[in-house]
């Protein structure tokens, strides 16, 4: 029976959970500060809600796989 | 006229029918003769292992399709396991069938015997013969006396049992033979003939003795092989399909021989080993599979330093000394947790559903279970789970709360008592899973996150000053 039937693994290579959790952190973080200066360098009139809120999606998702990855990495397999 | 002979013919038929079926089932034990019993009883350790091979012969017209095996009621009680198979072919062409076993009743049973029907793979016709070899083992049946021993006793253990094998049949001959630990035994019930030399003692050959016949022998032997027991077992595999197996194992041990009494000298203990706490033991070996990664071994005091791991290729064995040697009557409680890899364990079923496949028993080597409890925690979001397991347990569901769950997650909980090392065997759990589901894990918290800009948008974006 175990030769026959497919053995199921993770999506992602379990190898690689460290580095994605680093790369995935970093880039989240970056998005995050571009955020923050966006909001500290522009003044009310020229401020843009779309642009405020694609920063702020890609760096949620960033940072939420990132963490996602950091707790596997570290043994809490959730 | 025609049609008052065709109904009389038809009614005498079914009389005879009747009549038939009614000797039939009146005499379904005098259909059986046991032409040869041969009983091998193994009491090297705690757990009593006897293998009994019979040689069936059909002495009626109608074939027989079962044998019945019977069992005094105190020895059913601690019976853990009954199994049975057919030689098939001679000498070097021998092959084994494994036969079913199920309890059965019958309806005059003397004295509460309870009984078990092995069912035969071909019905044995009018005549002709064949052998069976039974394996049963019996649990708790060996009864230490002197029930209290100082330190430097060794351990003493009553074992009952008959000098005739109890049967529903007639047995034509029937020989006993019990292989002890060593060479001291102290007393035994004579039933002629009997002998006893170097290890075994034999009982037998007894011939053309009637069905049900009982000869109570009881044996004092020494037994000082470790009476580990493992009062409850609770075991939790949890399954995480990003990639691990956590299993998480609390024990209860006890050690069920002959209660200690008196002090316990450690320097004694040390000082001569062979002559001190030879009942005693501590070490105890458990056999975890191959790739076994963050094993752990602690109890409520915390870590437990002393234990080894020893991992190969093919098995894993970690070897655990508590933290004091055990004497009887002493117990020790602890927990012992490890990973697995997914894919050793995860597969796919041809019709979709995914079954994790896994080991039932205790890890623990020569040890009784009383009560194993075995709960498969399935990831979030799975669907009708089910278990298949080659031996009758109780089932039931429960919710576990673990990380980042919003609905909780599916608990399949196993439950058997009396459970001894031949029961470990691999054992199946199926669901259901849509792997969309695993996306829901990383968006639960990238939406945490979001909600934490939204909330700065909001901040930033209204003007709370007080003063204009």
């Amino acid at each position: 029976m175990g030769s026959q039937a497919a053995a199921i693994t993770s999506p992602v290579p379990v190898a690689w959970y460290p580095t994605l959790a680093i790369l995935m952190l970093a880039v989240g973080l970056i998005v995050t500060a571009s955020f923050f200066i966006y909001e500290a360098t522009s003044s009310r009139r020229n401020r843009s809600l779309a642009k405020e809120l694609t920063t702020g999606a890609l760096a949620s998702f960033f940072l939420g796989f990132g963490t996602l990855f950091l707790l596997l990495a570290s043994g809490v397999y959730v | 006229m025609a049609r008052s002979i065709s109904m009389e013919a038809a009614g005498l038929t079914l009389a005879f029918l009747i009549l038939i079926l009614t000797i039939s089932a009146a005499s379904s034990t005098n259909q059986i003769q046991i032409l040869n019993a041969e009983r091998r009883i193994d009491l090297s350790s705690h757990i009593v292992k006897v293998f009994l091979t019979l040689k069936v012969e059909n002495v009626m017209t109608a074939p027989a399709s079962e044998i019945v095996l019977a069992f005094p009621p105190a020895q059913a009680d601690h019976l853990a396991l009954v199994k049975a198979q057919a030689a098939i072919g001679k000498k070097k062409k021998k092959s084994y069938v494994h036969l079913d076993v199920n309890p059965t009743e019958l309806p005059d049973a003397p004295n509460g015997t309870k009984y078990f029907s092995i069912s035969l793979l071909n019905p044995l016709s009018s005549g002709e013969t064949a052998t069976l070899e039974v394996l049963y083992i019996l649990t708790h049946s060996l009864k230490p006396f002197p029930a209290e021993i100082s330190q430097s006793e060794s351990q003493l253990v009553y074992f009952r049992d008959s000098a005739l094998i109890l049967s529903p049949y007639h047995v034509k001959q029937q020989t006993t033979f019990l292989k002890t630990p060593s060479t001291k035994v102290e007393s035994f019930t004579r039933v002629e003939p009997t002998k006893f030399a170097g290890r075994e003692l034999k009982y037998g050959p007894y011939e053309d003795r009637p069905p049900y016949s009982f000869s109570p022998v009881t044996v004092h032997l020494e037994n000082n092989s470790p009476f580990a027991v493992v009062e409850e077992l609770l075991r939790e595999v949890e399954i995480s399909h990003w990639g691990n197996i956590q299993i998480t194992e609390h024990y209860k041990l006890v050690h069920a021989g002959a209660r200690h009494k008196g002090v316990f000298s450690r320097v004694e203990y040390q000082s001569r080993p062979s002559f001190s706490g030879t009942s005693s033991f501590k070490h105890l070996l458990a056999s975890l599979p191959p790739r076994v990664h963050s094993v752990y071994y602690r109890d409520d005091i915390g870590n437990i330093s002393s234990s080894h791991l020893r991992s190969d290729y093919r098995k894993s064995e970690l070897e655990i000394e508590p933290r004091y040697p055990l004497f009887g009557g002493w117990k020790a409680t602890f927990v012992i947790g490890y990973g697995l890899p997914l894919e050793d364990f995860l597969f796919e079923s041809p019709d979709g559903k995914r079954y994790l496949n896994f080991s039932f028993g205790c890890p623990l080597a020569e040890t009784v279970v009383d009560k194993l409890t075995i709960k498969v925690v399935l990831p979030e979001g799975s669907k009708d789970p089910s278990a298949a397991v080659p031996f009758p347990v109780e089932q039931h569901l429960e919710t576990k709360y673990s990380y980042l769950d919003v609905v909780g997650r599916t608990v399949l909980v196993l439950e058997k008592k009396n459970v001894v090392p031949e029961h470990i065997t691999p054992f199946q759990v199926y669901y259901t899973f849509k792997p969309i589901f695993m996306l829901a894990e990383p968006l639960m918290l990238a939406s945490v996150f979001f909600l934490f800009f939204v909330a700065c948008l909001a901040y930033l974006h209204n003007d709370l000053s007080i003063r204009k």
